[in-house]
């Protein structure tokens, strides 16, 4: 980190591209002492990109340290500085500050069977874990990715569903809450496919990330009907953050700061406060 | 912060060697006292003791009661520039600068300097740093200035503070007979004693206390509150309109962005906001979490109460510092004190 934390370091947009509709992945080349402090991060960490002129958000990074040097964000256009993102181009220059908060503890998971479970831009701070997953295959159980969005031109990562889907003992299942004419994929919420899947808890562990009401039914089903436990849920959390450090106090949930508690949380350790998050 | 001094020693003064000695004081740095600005009582720079809001009444004195908006807003300004950006093609500069001037501070109410301690916690105390609070904070010596009379709203003795509570001062001021006592509590407040000028005095120094006790619900009884009807109810009053946080003296929420200050100079800022405003935590895909008024309204006294105390490890403390102001400039009458008597009673 800087000396000063709230200053960003700058980062070279070396490619900018459409994801999903009104998604954009903006690909970043770290400069100066940012490439140091980005050198190693872990999945679930996220970071704030600085659209100079307009401000900055907080993006989870969408890739593992361990595919290069290049640092990967989704960036949905939702306000302000998010449409400031989406008017840069190639070779333009953003801020970064991070990398910040927790991640998932990818080394306890080992032998573990995973259940990924993304909605709509959720997915992206779950694609590193997808990655490491398919980077280190031998040390984990099956991989099921359960992948939603309420259109099909919603989803994030398409290109990168043959890859997954030809990894060893991984599936892929989609879903969307309103099918276009060409969709061959299920039809209907992320927990009606989940109920359909129905992955066993036994030795498993599920990595949830979405809306808060998704993130609400889901981890209900999962508990209520298919038999895990709140132990095995994980989740990362979003939040309306303006410093990332633990200092501008609007990302509470409960007692517990979004930005440096998590935002990733297992469930028996929040269970409960989720509520205040909703 | 400064070291405590712990020799006991105190002086006797007269209001007109206070008045000499604080226009020393302002030549030398900047003076912030309260002043009277467009009818308010603001803590404000001044050039001279003479523009300070003295009480006229029966001869000068102190100053009364406190002033509108707390200490806070010297050490963690409505506004603060972060850095200055500035855009030239894909050529982007940045540029630090931070606050450097050293000020002093007179007729700071107990309420306030605890205030001030209740941030040093969060923006001091808890990695990372705050770099531009702690520039503030440890350029400013703090006057105090004990209180003889409770303010209508008043209820720091709630809270865990008192009208003459020196712990959070650097020199504190006691009124007596027309005079004031003082007495240096750190360093740097001794620093500031005009040596060989004032009067020694071995006179004790007056204790005061109000009997003002509001109950305040002890912090493991605060989530078997949290679904209560109450807040639903009483947040019927409240408008949302988020002036008891920008005049509490530890609500700290804020927001950062871009100011445009001429083509292609831009400066990042942060400024106050507010946990009760409607759009404070919106989300991708338009989500807005704590849409209910209600909710918002209760995470201000649980901020207060029980989360910043469990965030910021101050154990059973609260982070309410019994000031009042809060009870003063609601429009609606949303009342702390009430909330938290109602909260004591049986169900």
């Amino acid at each position: 980190m800087n000396q000063n934390p709230m200053l960003p370091y700058l980062g070279k947009l070396v490619e900018v591209r459409d994801l999903a509709a009104d998604i954009k992945l903006l690909r970043l080349e770290m400069l100066n002492g940012g490439s140091e402090a980005f050198r190693t991060y872990q999945p679930g960490q996220f970071a704030f990109i600085s659209a100079f002129g307009f401000g900055e958000a907080p993006f989870g990074i969408a890739n593992t340290c361990g595919r290069g040097p290049m640092v990967d964000f989704a960036v949905a256009r939702v306000g302000s500085v998010t449409t400031g993102l989406h008017e840069l181009g190639q070779g333009d220059v953003v801020g970064v500050r991070g990398p910040l908060g927790n991640w998932f503890p990818m080394k306890k998971f080992k032998g573990n069977n995973l259940i990924v479970l993304g909605g709509g831009i959720g997915g992206a701070p779950l694609r590193p874990v997808i990655q490491f997953v398919l980077d280190n295959r031998p040390d984990f159980g099956s991989l099921t990715i359960l992948w939603a969005a309420r259109h099909p031109s919603l989803l994030v990562f398409t290109d990168e569903y043959d890859e997954w889907r030809a990894a060893p003992n991984t599936s892929l299942h989609l879903t969307v809450d309103n099918p276009d004419d060409n969709w061959k994929q299920n039809v209907g919420l992320i927990t009606q496919l989940l109920e359909k899947v129905a992955p066993s808890p036994e030795n498993s562990v599920t990595i949830t990330c979405g809306p808060p009401i998704m993130i609400h039914f889901v981890t209900k089903l999962l508990q209520e009907k298919l038999g895990f436990t709140p132990r095995n849920n994980y989740v990362t959390l979003e939040a309306r953050m303006h410093c990332g450090l633990g200092k501008c106090g609007r990302c509470n949930m409960g007692e517990k700061l979004v930005c440096v508690d998590g935002p990733v949380f297992n469930m028996e350790e929040v269970g409960g406060l989720l509520e205040t998050y909703m | 912060m400064s070291k405590s001094v712990t020799d006991n020693k105190h002086w006797l003064i007269s209001q007109t060697e206070l008045e000499s000695w604080l226009d020393q004081i302002a030549n030398a740095r900047t003076l912030i006292a309260p002043r009277e600005v467009a009818g308010l009582t603001l803590y404000r720079p001044v050039e001279k003791s003479a523009e300070i809001a003295w009480s006229d009444k029966p001869l000068r004195s102190a100053p009364s009661g406190r002033p509108v908006l707390s200490v806070k807003e010297i050490f963690f300004p409505a506004t603060e520039r972060m850095f200055s950006i500035q855009k030239s093609g894909q050529d982007i500069a940045l540029k630090e600068s931070f606050p450097d001037w050293e000020t002093v501070v007179f007729g700071v109410r107990p309420c306030d300097a605890h205030g001030a301690k209740l941030l040093d916690v969060l923006f001091l105390d808890t990695n990372p740093i705050d770099m531009f609070y702690a520039r503030r904070r440890e350029n400013t010596t703090l006057i105090g200035l004990a209180c003889k009379s409770p303010g209508s709203t008043c209820f720091c003795t709630s809270v865990g503070g008192a009208p003459d509570d020196v712990r959070d001062m650097d020199i504190m001021l006691f009124e007596n007979e027309g005079g004031y006592l003082a007495e240096a509590m750190t360093e740097k407040g001794r620093f500031l004693i005009p040596g060989g000028e004032w009067k020694e005095t071995t006179t004790d120094l007056p204790s005061a206390n109000f009997e003002i006790q509001f109950p305040i619900p002890e912090k493991g009884k605060w989530p078997e509150h949290f679904n209560d009807d109450y807040w639903m109810k009483i947040s019927e009053r409240c408008l949302s309109c988020r002036a008891c946080a920008f005049v509490c003296p530890t609500c700290r929420c804020f927001a950062v962005r871009d100011e445009l200050m001429a083509p292609g100079e831009f400066e990042r800022i942060r400024c106050w906001d507010a946990c009760a405003g409607e759009n404070y935590r919106r989300v991708a895909g338009g989500h807005k979490p704590r849409p209910e008024k209600g909710e918002r309204l209760r995470n201000r006294f649980y901020c207060k109460f029980f989360y910043y105390p469990e965030q910021y490890g101050i154990g059973n403390a609260s982070a309410c510092t019994g000031c009042g102001r809060c009870i003063d400039v609601c429009p609606a009458g949303v009342d702390i004190t009430e909330v938290l008597v109602d909260l004591e009673k049986p169900a």
